[in-house]
């Protein structure tokens, strides 16, 4: 990892390894599921196969790389928590990393959908006053994430600055 | 607070030599015509509509007589029910508010504070011009509507928003007092004017900027190239939207922007602008969260500049069709010295021009061909910059302190050229600074230490607003202050203290205090609430509670100052001794007795054993959660503050009503400011409470141990938060857990009902996040 993304502390920490999986099953089922529609569409009513079977080719190509990059995708996603910010990174070919100063959070949410429950995971996001911040965490077990959202309050109220 | 009531505004009736108070007004007669004409236009073009013959269609129209009485039916009928609106409206303004009464047989009565009017801005619509009539809008602030007074006339508009933005600064004011507003502009007896811009001049750069040229030139390019293929006519419908854009175009930066005024008014700058709709907008300067500054490339022969401006609150859309939306285009048009002004106000002290700006490195040209050249970005102690374009050349400005968050992206391609974008986030609007392609090393550096000076700006800007807070009590000190000091025969150096509202002397006795109050209103109002409060303390005289609390002894005037006797309590504030106080072990037995006492002040006797209020207005209320959401709603002033860091602010409140509509307890007295500077110690232990004010209420007694802990955390001394947590843990032990809930739900009634102190917005807004008792 190059001097851009280093962690400010010594290390960043990791997401769950269970992310993992859920990523790998949601591209498995999801990714073809999506390229089926209009393949089957483009089959049925135009007759156009070969159209049919060069989308499903791409839907595995899409499937192969990004299994085969789930562990380095892993492996990109990171938080660390300063005095007063909060850093996050993630991304493989198109990083990005935030930092978020504990005293702009206007709110912790911790959400988890259905397939994120059935693996044991939560997101965490951080609301400010720019909704371009997009500062979430992904791929969290729901005990880390619901001690990071308390810690992340508490760390708020005490830091609060005004508009 | 219920939704806008749009009343219709009267005629003035009043010739200037009646007194200020108490004026009741009347709508102008034509309004109901005018809210109604674009009903009427709509009717008659529905209707109209229908009744071009058609030959394909069968409709079976019934004749035309028929339709026609329809429609004059209608409008009678809207007629009439404007009439009756109309009769049954009117506003009041009073002492301390502006009323506006509608409704015949459901009457409701909106009251408006002038002390929580933010703005007040004057519209004129097209169709209310046409007669003189004017419309004014007065925000409080809280975040949703705005109250619409519809229509004055002119003169009575500007005469009432000078009366209201005085009464508002808490000046005296005379409502009688003329102003101009002519059909063209507007401007208050008090503004500045900063910037004008000339019709020629606003045409002219707009028929040169770079939008509208590249825009015309596509339409002709199209154009050209379908000719030269010969389908030209089959490319109109692709086009239409173009044409469509171009003309909303000229309607945002020429007809909205005609007639260009800037003035410095007040709280902060106001802008004048419109041709069909003239608007008047305000914008409070600390609300600003962003500059652009943008210069098509031909208006550098000029040397034009626009300024765009980010600004916190600014709606983007207004519901109806004939307002004027506010823009966030600051100056349309400006010189570079109308740009200087502008920003010698909007960013006190800081020079951009002197400013270092740094470009990106050379080899950004293989991701921006077009305008790598002109990337810049630079800092310095106040503000962080970023520069880029030729064809429009933008600058964007943001106020460290304003800093939401930082931002790093790197897509591939740039990360095999060591580039990437740094991004400064701040609230949504105009102004998105974005350090394009800079090399990585340093990208990281401006990242991390954007932070620190962030963190480092907004500390100074807390200061600020502290040592302007902390500098009111010399402020209060008025005109009279040595000649009433000098009839007790004491002086300065006899200052126990200044709060909020007065200065506190020691009398030589001892046994005595003198407190002298500012300058203000000699009216009823304060005198009998002065003189309930008195009849309040000599109540408590008759069931002591083993603590020493104040009793008026005197009240008096001198030279336009009131000042008033009261009984010393003795000891030393608890504030002082909480910081004097090291051990934490004697800390917090003297926090033990403190909590003792919040919880002795229910036995105090009450005027009335119902819920009410009891100083300022009072009242009687049919349940606590009445009480509490009345007083909440007296203290919205500072409401967009508040809502800037907690954000939505009805949800809590609703929760808030929810949670109190389930207690039950018995109504005793509440002191609703108990707090360390108002409690007095002695020998560790705490003897006496002052300071009962107009925030006592009949309430839950509850709440008074609430608040003496949450203000705990408002004191300055080291171990505060701490103190304040294990307070919370001792009250749980004391109360029952069942009890102790109820400690978090009136912590967050503080947070709503204190946001009318603006020093103390970010306790407020902690108040009101906290989740849950932190047990300590």
């Amino acid at each position: 990892m190059d001097a851009l993304f280093a962690p400010p502390a010594e290390t960043w920490r990791p997401i769950s390894p269970r992310w993992k999986s859920l990523r790998r099953l949601t591209t498995v089922i999801g990714v073809p599921v999506l390229f089926t529609i209009p393949a089957v569409l483009v089959g049925v009513l135009a007759q156009l196969w070969w159209v049919a079977a060069l989308l499903w080719a791409v839907a595995l190509v899409i499937v192969a790389i990004r299994v085969v990059l789930i562990g380095r995708t892993y492996r990109s996603w990171g938080y660390a928590l300063r005095t007063d910010d909060l850093y996050i990174t993630h991304g493989l070919f198109f990083r990005s990393l935030v930092a978020v100063p504990y005293g702009r959070m206007q709110a912790v949410e911790v959400n988890s959908g259905p397939l994120e429950r059935a693996f044991g995971l939560a997101t965490v996001q951080l609301i400010t006053a720019s909704p371009a911040s997009n500062a979430s965490i992904v791929g969290l077990a729901p005990e880390e994430a619901a001690q990071l959202r308390d810690q992340l309050t508490n760390l708020g109220e005490s830091q609060a600055s005004g508009l | 607070m219920s939704s806008s009531s749009t009343a219709p505004v009267g005629q003035q009736q009043l010739d200037p030599a009646t007194p200020l108070p108490k004026k009741t007004e009347r709508p102008h007669p034509l309004t109901p015509l005018i809210r109604g004409w674009v009903v009427l236009v709509a009717i008659v073009l529905t209707v109209g509509r229908q009744l071009i013959p058609d030959g394909s269609e069968n409709t079976g129209l019934p004749p035309v007589r028929w339709i026609i009485l329809g429609v004059v039916g209608v409008c009678a009928l809207a007629a009439l029910a404007g009439l009756f609106t109309w009769w049954f409206t009117r506003f009041v303004i009073d002492d301390e508010e502006l009323r506006i009464e509608t409704g015949a047989i459901f009457r409701s009565s909106k009251r408006i504070a002038f002390e929580r009017i933010q703005t007040v801005d004057l519209i004129q619509p097209l169709a209310a011009r046409i007669f003189g009539l004017a419309e004014l809008r007065i925000d409080v602030g809280s975040g949703d509507n705005q109250t619409k007074l519809r229509y004055l006339s002119r003169a009575d508009a500007t005469r009432l928003r000078d009366y209201l933005v005085a009464r508002a600064h808490g000046e005296q004011a005379d409502a009688n007092k003329a102003s101009s507003a002519s059909l063209l502009t507007d401007s208050s007896a008090t503004d500045r004017v900063i910037a004008t811009v000339a019709p020629q001049r606003l045409v002219g750069a707009f028929l040169t900027s770079t939008e509208f040229l590249m825009s015309l030139l596509f339409l002709i390019g199209i154009y050209a190239v379908t000719g030269i293929f010969g389908v030209a006519l089959y490319a109109l419908p692709a086009v239409i939207p173009y044409a469509i854009g171009l003309i909303s175009l000229l309607g945002r930066h020429v007809l909205a922007q005609f007639n260009y005024t800037l003035a410095e008014s007040g709280k902060g700058l106001r802008v004048t602008r419109g041709l069909t709709n003239l608007t008047s907008q305000s914008i409070p300067i600390d609300r600003v969260q962003g500059l652009r500054i943008i210069q098509p490339i031909l208006w550098r022969t000029f040397g034009w500049f626009r300024i765009d401006v980010d600004v916190l609150g600014i709606k983007t859309s207004h519901g109806e069709k004939d307002s004027g939306g506010s823009t966030s285009i600051l100056q349309p048009v400006a010189s570079r010295d109308q740009v200087r002004a502008v920003l010698a106000l909007v960013l006190p002290g800081v020079d951009l021009d002197r400013l270092t700006l740094h470009p990106s490195p050379r080899r950004s040209a293989w991701l921006r061909l077009f305008d790598f050249w002109t990337l810049r970005y630079g800092w310095d102690d106040d503000v962080v910059i970023s520069q880029r374009g030729w064809l429009i050349r933008t600058r964007e400005v943001v106020p460290h302190e304003k800093t939401q968050s930082v931002r790093i992206e790197q897509g591939p391609l740039q990360r095999r050229l060591r580039l990437t974008n740094v991004h400064i986030d701040t609230t949504p609007g105009p102004v998105d600074l974005v350090a394009k392609q800079i090399d990585a090393l340093v990208a990281r550096e401006l990242a991390t230490s954007q932070l620190d000076r962030a963190r480092e700006a907004g500390r100074r800007a807390a200061e600020r607003r502290s040592r302007m807070a902390s500098a009111r009590p010399d402020h209060l000190a008025g005109p009279a202050e040595p000649a009433i000091l000098a009839r007790f025969g004491i002086g300065r150096q006899d200052l126990l203290g200044a709060g909020n509202e007065a200065r506190v002397f020691a009398l030589p006795d001892q046994t005595h205090v003198l407190r002298i109050f500012p300058v203000r209103d000699c009216n009823d109002r304060a005198q009998a609430e002065e003189a309930r409060l008195d009849g309040l303390l000599k109540g408590f005289e008759h069931r002591p509670v083993g603590l020493e609390l104040p009793l008026i002894v005197e009240r008096g005037h001198l030279d336009g100052q009131d000042f008033r006797i009261d009984r010393r309590i003795r000891g030393t504030d608890l504030s002082a001794v909480l910081r004097a106080t090291p051990s934490t072990v004697s800390r917090r037995e003297l926090l033990l007795t403190y909590l003792d006492a919040a919880y002795v002040l229910r036995h105090l006797p009450v005027p009335t054993p119902q819920w009410a209020r009891l100083i300022a207005e009072p009242r009687v209320f049919g349940s606590l959660a009445d009480l509490l959401m009345d007083q909440i709603h007296r203290a919205t002033m500072n409401w967009d503050l508040l809502s800037a860091q907690v954000g939505d602010l009805e949800q809590p409140l609703g929760e808030l009503k929810a949670a109190l509509d389930q207690r039950r307890c018995a109504p005793a007295l509440v002191h609703a400011d108990f707090c360390p500077p108002n409690v007095y110690g002695v020998e560790g232990r705490v003897i006496g409470v002052g300071d009962f004010s107009a925030h006592a209420v009949v309430a839950d007694p509850l709440m008074d141990i609430a608040g003496a802990i949450a203000f705990i955390e408002l004191e300055s001394y080291p171990d505060a938060a701490a103190d304040a947590r294990w307070l919370v843990g001792m009250a749980a032990e004391r109360l029952g857990d069942a009890e102790a809930r109820w400690l978090e739900v009136y912590r967050r009634f503080y947070g709503f009902y204190y946001s009318m102190d603006p020093t103390l917005i970010d306790w407020c807004a902690a108040q009101i996040r906290s989740t849950g008792p932190a047990v300590g």
